[in-house]
């Protein structure tokens, strides 16, 4: 099999997903739904507090109380990067990489532009996840998890926009060992 | 169970999920979004189903701890938007793009990193912007139920059946 090949999951899709739908019930059921992205904005309001506490006192958003400090939310980050680094371990599937195989195909070897490509992205998906609410945990899976109607206009937009990139950035497929 | 232990274990579970299942894999992520390769959005298409039966069941039985978001229409199309293209772009969303950093990802470690600037962007244009455009058709904190006047079990019940119908349908042939 050469380098250039997307490799197999670890699980099939549908064990994948039961174990995703009951770690989202579990949450449900013991405290809050899932999501991600608003302890991005907690641990930035956190820096800003020290650096300019009379702007964040007057901030309308980061003055919440919500933002100050480190609850559920900020806990529910800490557990999800320990246990994808002990899920990766114990898979075997931790491994330095700096490029995807996709991006390879499409755009050369160059991890360079691959980093860049990383970096305004993530601007604006967390910009993006913060302005509608949530991201693809809490306003998409949560969101249909409890049908919220929010879910709708999110869902549509994300996955078409998604979809679109997608086809705009990466014109060319690799091989995919399914 | 304190808020903080409860947290770590949830959120460690996710993770351990989120690698399992390979959406912690932007290749993955990216075929699906091509509609090349229909692992990922199988995977997701099943979390779903599987959440909404599971949190209808529960609060039936008056355990669901509900958090629904303000329907704020605009901004909800705008937000989405901007994550699509990030996330057509890179292949990472914010929990993912968590999980794969600490499975050894340094493309994710900069996208971590990137997003963490989008967060300041977002503090720093909120009052400004933000706050203005989330006023703008804002439905508040409703569900498809509420604004249908349906009972929830008329929801649910098709939502799951033609869900697991479409994907029975649709399963790949080995």
């Amino acid at each position: 099999m050469n380098e250039l090949t997307v490799s197999k999951p670890p699980l099939p899709w549908w064990a994948a997903g039961i174990l995703l739908g009951l770690v989202q019930v579990l949450a449900i059921g013991l405290a809050k739904p899932l999501g991600v992205s608003t302890q991005f904005v907690v641990a930035d309001a956190k820096i800003i507090k020290q650096i300019a506490p009379e702007y964040a006192q007057n901030h309308p958003l980061i003055s919440n109380e919500k933002y100050q400090k480190f609850g559920y939310g900020w806990w529910l980050d800490v557990g999800l990067v320990i246990g994808a680094f002990l899920a990766a371990i114990l898979i075997r599937r931790w491994k330095l990489k700096a490029t995807t195989v996709w991006w390879q195909q499409n755009h050369g070897p160059s991890i360079l532009t691959r980093l860049i490509a990383g970096c305004c992205g993530g601007f604006i998906i967390l910009l993006g996840a913060r302005f509608a609410h949530g991201c693809t945990s809490g306003q998409f899976a949560s969101g249909w998890a409890q049908l919220s109607l929010s879910a709708v206009p999110f869902t549509i937009t994300m996955f078409g926009f998604g979809i679109l990139t997608a086809f705009l950035v990466y014109p060319k497929t690799p091989t995919i060992d399914k | 169970m304190s808020p903080q232990i409860t947290g770590l274990i949830i959120g460690g579970l996710f993770g351990a999920a989120l690698v399992l299942a390979a959406l912690a894999d932007p290749d993955k992520i990216i075929g699906t979004l091509r509609l090349k390769d229909f692992h990922a959005m199988r995977t997701i298409a099943v979390f779903v189903l599987v959440g909404m039966l599971g949190t209808w069941i529960l609060e039936m039985a008056g355990l669901a701890h509900f958090s629904v978001k303000p329907a704020a229409i605009i901004s909800v199309l705008i937000g989405g938007a901007l994550l699509g293209i990030g996330f057509g772009l890179t292949g990472f969303c914010p929990g993912t793009g968590l999980a794969c950093a600490a499975s050894g990802r340094i493309d994710a470690l900069i996208t971590v990193l990137g997003m963490f600037l989008g967060a300041l962007a977002f503090i720093l244009i909120y009052p400004s912007i933000v706050a203005p455009i989330d006023n703008i058709a804002n439905y508040g904190k409703t569900t498809l139920p509420q604004i249908t006047n349906m009972p929830k079990a008329l929801w649910v019940i098709p939502i799951f059946l033609l869900g697991s119908i479409i994907l029975f349908l649709t399963r790949p042939k080995k």
